[in-house]
């Protein structure tokens, strides 16, 4: 008969716990390497701009003048190149979901100046 | 079975041989193809039989020439000859749902061949690039020996600089200079 | 003789997965005739590659279409590969078919709800979605992503995936079948969508193989053609493949074909896993293709056979890239079963061709 073909399941779907969640009261919980957003660590940064010849959607901004990196988290489609190629690994994915906005607009972060470490500063003594 | 595929070249005249060689020998059509070269258009057309794929190529098809369709003995090339119609400017006879134009009704005619200003660049780059490496290798051969070495890796920095950003290259450039006078500086 | 009209179908109508235009001309609620129209997503998506070099083009191929993502990155990827003769580590190549048949078990099964839904099962079209939700969470478990995957590069893939979360896919897809198996018995041995089926559309083998049909349409109609028998890659690694076909050669036959090649995936991606190498993941891949270079490659999605072709000039964009997706070359067959049915099985037999328009139209 074909009515009983998925009585099984139709059934068995009274009793089991629900395939779906009660969104936005519930929320599922972040698996870790969802590719999420990019976080940036400003203070690794040295601002060589690989990330910006590397993103295949131009969303990254890089201003050595200024001191700024900047994302358009519209444009960025989460493919990960840019926290792959950095060389001083200072970007990561977080797996939290990108939020929403009602206008579009851009991150902006400010690169503080490079500390100089003990090493860096006796090869500039020997240098000059 | 194994794969392989090979390129071989063909001519518009033999074209309509070709296809109905092909159906006869039980090959299957696999698809056309047009590419956008210096001097036209290139026209590919694959078929396939116990796994050796063969692309037959016309090459360098004017705007001018006529190809005759394939749809008798093959159908379902319709959708590719109307592609190529549409987006490269070929001129192909005889299709059997023939759209006239309207298949992708695009704004511009033949898109395809407008060559965008980043390839072009990129183009002429490499097109510079190699020129000088093969001013470089002759010069080589003929001073020839232990200076043909140097040239050769010489030459081989020099397409890496001038592949890179000149900003980039400039302070490459600074650096070794520095590099070499301190290396005299100190031999001194 | 009764009078002929045409009735336009599409390119919005609620059974299209995407849209595709049919002027169908009808006789008294038969169709003599129907004529294609394709156009309404052409992004152009072929003339980027003058602007992405091809690294990150590979990214660009992952978004013509989203149930075929992943084998378009493959097919990309490889067919890069064979132009600037790069050798993919082992280890790389059976992660790639590890999940490019998840890829077609997600598309069988998406398939298989969207057949439903065109003849009006809404129910089987809930629960094939639901199973299918499986296979998405085992993709974001590996690679980060539900559908667009962004997990292959030239020269191989760039996450790996550790004992463990080969143990979880095992797990799943165990898990998968047995309720899988319930759903199959639902679509296979129920009269009222055997009344739909059966005897629909259907096209001979010498048509299928006059009009160069691929995929699990030909397959129904009895024609033995499948890329995964010549072994590219990993899949010259199985010990056994033989292609599911059928010589029905109707809506049934394809929805026959396409359910039994989920059981074979599941098959395949067990010995896969059973025999994977270790070693590395990627290659580094530098320099640009050579002047003129081309190359060609063909990978079984699971629509059909997709061929992909590209051509260097010397720079690091690459001149030309190809893809012919299965569906532009089913559509001819399309319109060939389409002539002589009836109105009401319009439908379900273009739903049986599993047209993917995006992947047509680039």
């Amino acid at each position: 008969m074909g009515v009983m073909k998925l009585a099984g399941m139709t059934l068995a779907g009274l009793v089991k716990q629900p395939e779906t969640i009660q969104y936005p009261a519930e929320e599922k919980p972040a698996i870790p390497g969802h590719k999420g957003r990019v976080t940036v660590d400003v203070a690794q940064c040295i601002l060589c701009g690989i990330c910006q010849k590397r993103c295949p959607c131009g969303a990254i901004a890089v201003d050595k003048a200024s001191r700024s990196w900047t994302i358009d988290r519209f444009r960025c489609v989460q493919c990960g190149s840019c926290v792959r190629e950095c060389p001083k690994h200072c970007l990561t994915m977080d797996p939290a979901r990108p939020a929403v906005a009602a206008k579009k607009h851009l991150d902006s972060f400010e690169v503080p100046e490079r500390q100089k470490t003990k090493a860096s500063a006796a090869k500039e003594s020997a240098q000059s | 079975m194994t794969f392989q595929s090979q390129f071989v070249p063909l001519s518009i005249e033999e074209l309509p041989a070709l296809a109905v060689r092909c159906k006869d020998d039980g090959w299957r059509f696999v698809q056309m193809l047009a590419v956008a070269v210096e001097d036209g258009v290139n026209l590919v057309y694959s078929f396939m039989k116990d796994g050796v794929l063969v692309n037959h190529e016309i090459a360098s098809v004017k705007p001018e020439d006529h190809v005759p369709s394939i749809t008798d003995t093959f159908l379902a090339a319709f959708v590719f000859e109307n592609e190529a119609h549409d987006l490269f400017g070929v001129q192909i006879d005889n299709i059997a749902i023939d759209f006239g134009g309207h298949f992708y009704a695009v704004s511009q005619t033949s898109p395809m061949t407008v060559i965008s200003p980043a390839q072009k660049e990129a183009r002429e780059k490499a097109r510079k690039l190699a020129a000088a490496k093969a001013a470089k290798e002759a010069k080589a051969a003929k001073e020839g020996g232990e200076a043909k070495a140097q040239d050769g890796e010489d030459a081989e920095l020099e397409a890496k600089l001038a592949a890179m950003d000149p900003e980039k290259a400039a302070k490459v450039r600074a650096a070794m200079a520095a590099k070499a006078a301190k290396a005299e500086g100190k031999e001194a | 003789m009764g009078k002929q009209t045409i009735i336009p179908f599409g390119p919005q109508h609620p059974v299209l997965p995407e849209p595709l235009h049919l002027d169908l001309v009808v006789e008294d609620e038969k169709v003599i005739e129907a004529i294609p129209q394709i156009g309404f997503v052409h992004r152009g998506l072929e003339k980027l590659v003058e602007t992405r070099d091809y690294q990150q083009f590979v990214y660009v191929a992952e978004r013509i279409c989203g149930i075929c993502a992943f084998g378009h990155s493959m097919g990309y990827a490889e067919t890069v590969e064979r132009l600037m003769g790069v050798e993919v580590p082992e280890r790389a190549q059976y992660l790639r078919v590890i999940w490019h048949e998840l890829s077609r078990i997600h598309s069988h099964i998406l398939w298989l709800g969207l057949a439903a839904d065109a003849f009006g099962y809404e129910s089987l079209f809930m629960h094939c979605w639901r199973l299918r939700e499986r296979v998405l969470d085992i993709f974001q478990k590996t690679c980060g992503g539900r559908v667009i995957l962004s997990v292959v590069k030239v020269g191989g893939v760039v996450r790996d995936i550790d004992v463990a979360q080969l143990k979880y896919i095992l797990d799943v897809l165990e898990g998968l079948r047995a309720e899988y198996e319930q759903i199959c018995r639902a679509f296979l041995k129920d009269t009222s969508v055997k009344n739909r089926t059966v005897g629909v559309g259907y096209i001979s083998t010498e048509d299928a193989l006059g009009l160069s049909m691929v995929g699990p349409f030909a397959r129904a109609s009895n024609v033995d053609y499948d890329v995964r028998s010549l072994g590219i890659g990993a899949y010259g690694q199985l010990s056994d493949f033989q292609p599911i076909v059928s010589s029905d050669g109707d809506c049934y036959a394809r929805m026959e074909v396409r359910t039994r090649e989920v059981v074979q995936s599941i098959e395949i991606i067990k010995e896969m896993i059973l025999r994977m190498p270790q070693g590395p993941i990627a290659v580094d891949v530098k320099g640009a293709p050579a002047d003129g270079a081309e190359s060609s490659m063909v990978v079984e999605q699971p629509r059909g056979e997709c061929y992909y072709y590209a051509r260097g000039n010397g720079t690091k964009y690459l001149d030309r890239m190809r893809m012919r997706t299965p569906t532009s070359q089913n559509l001819a067959g399309m319109t060939v079963a389409l002539a002589g049915c009836d109105l009401a099985d319009v439908n379900t037999i273009i739903l049986t061709i599993d047209p993917c328009i995006s992947c047509t139209e680039r």
